[in-house]
């Protein structure tokens, strides 16, 4: 039966693919991708929160103060997007 | 002409002006090269898929190459759930890089180097995510934003700052596009710039750099469709795959 052989070949090439996968997956080449990653993870929460600072003070008439809170938790939520995508390296 | 490097950016109405309503949506050079690039890939991806033969020609390589990057990628990030969304991520994948790569050649026009457009991109695909985590956890899906083990008096600021760094998400994902793109292309045309004004004399040496620059911009083409793609892939794992 040639063409029962073939699927079984074709099974134990498939086995040995995705085993070799796994320990070809912590050398992925996307070293410099995630450098670049890094780097707009800090900046983009602080836009966000300033953003959303800025909206709240013209919605709620509190000009200085709820622009400036949101700007330090936008801060604040930049180092974790920096925190997590470490963590996410490690893994 | 050539001597303002930011001249490339310009985008200017190719044919007849068409109003809809208040707003202009008449044909640019910007909407001429996401043509070019969208009918490219359609090209090659007929071509490739057209024969298949055992022996893949040029073409069927091309397409078989891309077709197992993108799914290795896919398995490794998001796991088995996300096979459903595969075509979505590469087309996204494939539109950035041929835009990126037209974008190299002389005198064309780069697309994905105006913000507008990355980050419809970048919108288009959180809205998605953001739907599909709903559909897939129900309201669980808010889980997300309350992380486990906090105590209860810091709830209130953790939860706007997990609010603040999700919504954060879009902006991160197109400003990284868009900013390489324009970045590398100003500089290449600043140094072009620079042997033009050094002349036969001194412009060897910024030649030199720009034809160095040339290979970069290259690297981060691909590589900047690659981020995007497989960012993609991780938000979407967060939404498929809910475990904080």
């Amino acid at each position: 039966m040639p063409k029962n052989s073939f699927k079984i070949r074709l099974k134990i090439a498939k086995n040995k693919l995705s085993r070799k996968n796994l320990y070809k997956n912590k050398q992925s080449p996307s070293s410099i991708g995630t450098a670049f990653k890094m780097s707009t993870e800090l900046v983009s929460a602080v836009v966000v929160g300033t953003i959303i600072g800025f909206i709240l003070d013209k919605t709620f008439g509190t000009k200085p103060w709820l622009i400036l809170i949101f700007f330090f938790v936008g801060v604040v939520a930049g180092i974790l997007n920096v925190f997590k995508s470490a963590k996410k390296m490690q893994k | 002409m050539a001597t303002n490097p930011m001249h490339q950016f310009n985008v200017y109405r190719i044919g007849p002006e068409i109003k809809l309503g208040q707003i202009d949506i008449s044909f640019t050079n910007a909407s001429l090269f996401m043509v070019i690039s969208s009918i490219t890939i359609l090209l090659v991806f007929n071509l490739g898929s057209k024969k298949n033969s055992l022996i893949p020609n040029k073409m069927q390589l091309l397409a078989e190459l891309s077709y197992t990057f993108i799914s290795k990628m896919i398995s490794d990030t998001a796991g088995s759930k996300a096979k459903p969304y595969f075509s979505f991520i590469f087309s996204i994948f494939m539109f950035v890089l041929f835009c990126n790569m037209f974008g190299m050649i002389p005198y064309s026009f780069t697309v994905t180097s105006h913000i507008i457009v990355t980050f419809v991109l970048a919108s288009f695909i959180f809205i998605g995510v953001t739907i599909i985590g709903f559909i897939k956890h129900g309201l669980g899906y808010l889980k997300l934003f309350v992380p486990s083990g906090v105590p209860l008096v810091l709830m209130p600021l953790i939860v706007v700052i997990e609010i603040i760094s999700y919504l954060s998400r879009p902006i991160s994902l197109s400003v990284r596009l868009f900013a390489n793109m324009m970045a590398g292309h100003t500089m290449m045309k600043v140094f072009g710039g620079f042997v033009i004004s050094l002349g036969i004399v001194g412009g060897w040496l910024p030649l030199s750099f720009s034809v160095a620059l040339t290979g970069l911009e290259i690297l981060v083409a691909f590589l900047q469709a690659y981020v995007f793609a497989i960012l993609t892939c991780i938000y979407l794992n967060d939404a498929l795959n809910l475990h904080h």
